[in-house]
């Protein structure tokens, strides 16, 4: 890279099922660039939408999160998850933040070769982009915020909420 | 990495010695400043001392040290607010190891540690009893993965790993500020076991609980014990017969003064946890053998409920146009209840001169191929026990009946288990014909034309044809007219729907059961407490099914082994301090009773706040991320956790090739 930029990956990879197929990938020395930070979680369905944008506003350019799709230990974990990702790429489209940043997909223990795809695809994607712009992921993570609280006062979840304060 | 002499994985002497960081006074002095200030800054605000980290970084015996330069991450580590500690082991996992961490905790005072070595399924638990031995609560611990994630994967970019080392440990720093203590969750256990299913994998496990001592409860919904077992006749490979196998289990599992067994009876509901399931049970308890309701109290569950054979849609293969298209089960049954004195095979009323086979008849279906199932799926696995019973009972007809023509169509042959080969060899010799056709050139079963149903036995041809592009000869297209044809159905789940929903078992693509862990766990489920035996989990031959069946009555066995169920802390908690009770989370979460809103006194005044209960919560975190006031947290995976350590990831890092600076963690 002319520029001299190294995209930085939060991978949240699933203990089932994402995190122990990276370390497949590792266990058959197979390399991947070592900008990629690979974190431990039960489920991502856990996580708020301002996570995610708090963690571009912090300077990470890309996420993958690496789920157990359909082998989700957890009952309705992955549907919601599927829809709260849905409901950040709409919002990260709105406010102008490149939807490629972020990437919901399944890794199985096994799955070396699809662990080693997503990163390469993250990675190429985020060249092009360029670093994130970590204030407007601020910007957008203080709406996003905004609206978690509305919500709690109308007892709205995800898009509901968006639309309900529109038309307030 | 021109100084990193050690790397060279035959480790030297000074190995088996802490490493002492570099004398640098300039990065010391600085350093101690810098944690003077934040020390002072923290007492003014009223924030209690800063924790006492204590970091440890494997060698692994070279396999992290060819790498990473494990010295150097000490060294900058050392520098990141609240490391007190920071030390390289040659294996942290061995005895010096481990006894290096429980002294420096209880010398130095130590309130948090770190480990950076292989994947946290290798050591993280080795590495907690180490803390705990050091009287730390093993939670206050956290696991840094650099091998497998780290040295292994990145092995052509020694700096990047140094410097990932390095940020992943300051994460895991940064992580531990913000950790609790965490206790594991005990409730009391009920020593008894629910069976649900009376198959032989089901009389396998009550019998073998009974003999451990455990109280069982067997819950059949037939008439009778034995399951599918009791439709078969001799069983492959060793040619006994299923009854007298069934008459065994039934004999261990009967008057057996341990074993409740109710017959025509069905599990309704199942509600509750480990060591605690109350489950209503219908049957015919009531007076004069009337229909009533019994609520259970027991500790585990194992799910025996079996499978159910693949039932072809009316004209798959002429199935229900054709009176002599059979599937196996029906075809064995044929078998069993005729004349054993017949000389000749006859079958609704049409004398049978040749039978063809075929194999994966509802399974490995393939896309555009295959009609799917009603609910839109396709069966895409192998259920691996048709061919061996397609070769058992062809090699059986052709004994019996050796004027038969007998003739196998197949994709595959899988005749994977011992002494299952030597029936496809048997099939040869006794002159069955093979045919082996390509997956995505299906063959076609129609009646031979000119040929009426109701034609007469002296006619030569078979009244069906079935047409093959035959790979074994070259795709030479092959038309044979048969009087009968047996479909190899495969296996397919129970109807167990009820209870999948109300225990909520997690199912895979294919609808049977799901293991937590198909090579490490493999007879558990997500829900603690609940095991699986046999075909409700994957189609399975009787000898699979009964070593299942042992495995998940022995891993229940070990459960009740206590007298307490201890269950794993990472579960949901509400701060009540932070809670408003506008109840988003409930709405959130799956697992019935694990998060409720209830009424609370705060102030004098009656309010709603949400509550778990510890025993129900599976610690998905579904209800944390809708809280708009970050009350729900997940004990030992806490938001403001994940937050800290993409902080340590992000912040300003000494870089193996730069000048070292200090690491702020803002």
């Amino acid at each position: 890279m002319a520029d001299g930029f190294t995209p930085k990956i939060l991978v949240l990879a699933t203990e089932k099922c994402a995190y122990p197929g990276a370390d497949a990938v590792g266990k058959a020395h197979l390399e991947y660039p070592s900008e990629v930070f690979i974190l431990r979680v039960l489920s991502p369905v856990l996580f708020p939408e301002d996570y995610y944008l708090r963690a571009y506003s912090k300077g990470i350019d890309g996420i993958i999160i690496a789920s157990c799709g359909s082998d989700c230990p957890y009952h309705g974990a992955y549907e919601r998850l599927a829809k709260r990702i849905d409901d950040l790429t709409i919002h990260m489209k709105d406010g102008g933040l490149e939807i490629e940043r972020m990437r919901l997909t399944a890794i199985c223990t096994v799955c070396i070769k699809a662990f080693l795809k997503e990163i390469a695809e993250m990675e190429e994607n985020l060249i092009k982009l360029g670093p994130v712009d970590r204030a407007l992921a601020e910007k957008l993570r203080q709406e996003s915020r905004q609206r978690l609280e509305f919500s709690g006062r109308y007892g709205l979840t995800g898009n509901a909420a968006t639309a309900e304060r529109v038309a307030l | 990495m021109s100084d990193n002499t050690h790397s060279t994985g035959q480790p030297g002497k000074e190995d088996h010695e802490e490493a002492v960081l570099k004398d640098d006074a300039e990065y010391r002095q600085q350093h101690e400043t810098l944690k003077r200030q934040q020390a002072e800054d923290r007492e003014r605000a009223g924030v209690p001392p800063e924790p006492k980290v204590g970091v440890y970084i494997c060698r692994c015996g070279g396999n992290i040290s060819d790498v990473v330069d494990v010295e150097r991450v000490a060294q900058v580590v050392g520098m990141v607010p609240g490391v007190t500690v920071s030390k390289v082991h040659t294996f942290m996992c061995s005895d010096p190891g481990q006894h290096t961490i429980s002294n420096d905790i209880l010398e130095q005072g130590l309130d948090r540690v770190v480990v950076a070595s292989c994947s946290p399924f290798l050591h993280e638990q080795t590495f907690r009893g180490a803390v705990s031995r050091g009287n730390l609560n093993p939670y206050l611990y956290e696991h840094v993965n650099i091998r497998e994630q780290g040295s292994w994967a990145h092995k052509h970019d020694p700096e990047g790993a140094t410097k990932l080392a390095i940020q992943m440990i300051t994460a895991a720093v940064g992580k531990l500020h913000n950790a609790q203590p965490l206790e594991l969750i005990k409730l009391p256990n009920h020593r008894k076991a629910l069976v649900i299913g009376g198959g032989i994998a089901g009389m396998k496990a009550a019998a073998e609980l009974a003999a451990r001592g455990i109280q069982v409860i067997l819950v059949e919904n037939s008439e009778r014990l034995g399951g599918r077992l009791n439709d078969l006749g001799r069983i492959y490979p060793s040619e006994t017969l299923a009854g007298d196998l069934v008459n065994d289990l039934v004999r261990q599992v009967r008057n057996n003064p341990k074993i409740d067994i109710l017959l025509n009876s069905k599990v309704t509901a199942v509600d509750g946890f480990i060591g605690n399931f109350k489950t209503v049970i219908e049957g015919p308890f009531g007076p004069g053998g009337g229909f009533d309701k019994r609520d259970i109290v027991v500790g585990a569950i194992i799910m025996a409920t079996g499978y159910r054979p693949y039932v072809p849609r009316d004209g798959e293969f002429l199935y229900r146009q054709d009176r002599c298209v059979v599937t196996t089960p029906e075809y064995i049954q044929m078998m069993q209840s005729m004349d054993p004195k017949a000389k000749h095979l006859e079958y609704n009323g049409r004398t049978i001169r040749s039978v063809a086979f075929l194999h994966c008849v509802g399974s490995r279906q393939l896309d555009g191929i295959h009609e799917p199932q009603p609910d839109g799926t396709l069966n895409t696995y192998c259920s691996r026990t048709c061919c061996s019973t397609i070769l058992h009972q062809a090699v059986a007809l052709r004994k019996r009946f050796p004027q038969v023509q007998v003739y196998d169509f197949h994709r595959d042959i899988r005749t994977y288990g011992r002494g299952e080969e030597e029936y496809y060899t048997e099939a040869s010799k006794a002159g069955v014909v093979f045919f082996r056709y390509n997956g995505e050139e299906p063959l076609q079963v129609e009646r031979t034309p000119g040929a009426s149903a109701r034609q007469s036995n002296s006619r030569k041809q078979g009244p069906i044809t079935i047409t093959v592009k035959d790979m074994l000869t070259w795709g030479e297209e092959i038309a044979v007219p048969v009087d009968m044809v047996v479909l190899g159905v495969g296996m397919m789940p129970s109807h167990i729907e009820d209870l999948v929903e109300s225990i909520k078992l997690p199912t895979g693509e294919d609808h049977f059961l799901q293991e937590v862990h198909p090579k490490l766990r493999p007879v558990e489920v997500s829900v603690n407490g609940v095991l699986i035996a046999g075909t409700a989990q994957a189609p399975m031959n009787i000898q699979e099914t009964l070593n299942a069946a042992g495995a998940a009555a022995v891993k229940a066995a070990a459960m009740f082994a206590h007298e307490m169920v201890e269950l794993n802390p990472f579960v949901a908690s509400v701060d009540a301090s932070l809670c408003c009770g506008e109840g988003l989370c409930v709405t959130q979460c799956d697992y019935e009773g694990a998060l409720q809103l209830v009424e609370k006194e705060v102030d004098g005044q009656m309010v709603q706040r949400a509550e778990v209960n510890a025993g129900l919560c599976v610690g998905c975190g579904a209800c944390v991320a809708v809280c708009p006031h970050r009350a729900m947290e997940l004990n030992g995976w806490r938001l403001d956790q994940f937050e800290a350590m993409v902080d340590g990831l992000m912040a300003e890092t000494p870089h193996a090739d730069c000048e070292p600076q200090l690491v702020n963690l803002g």
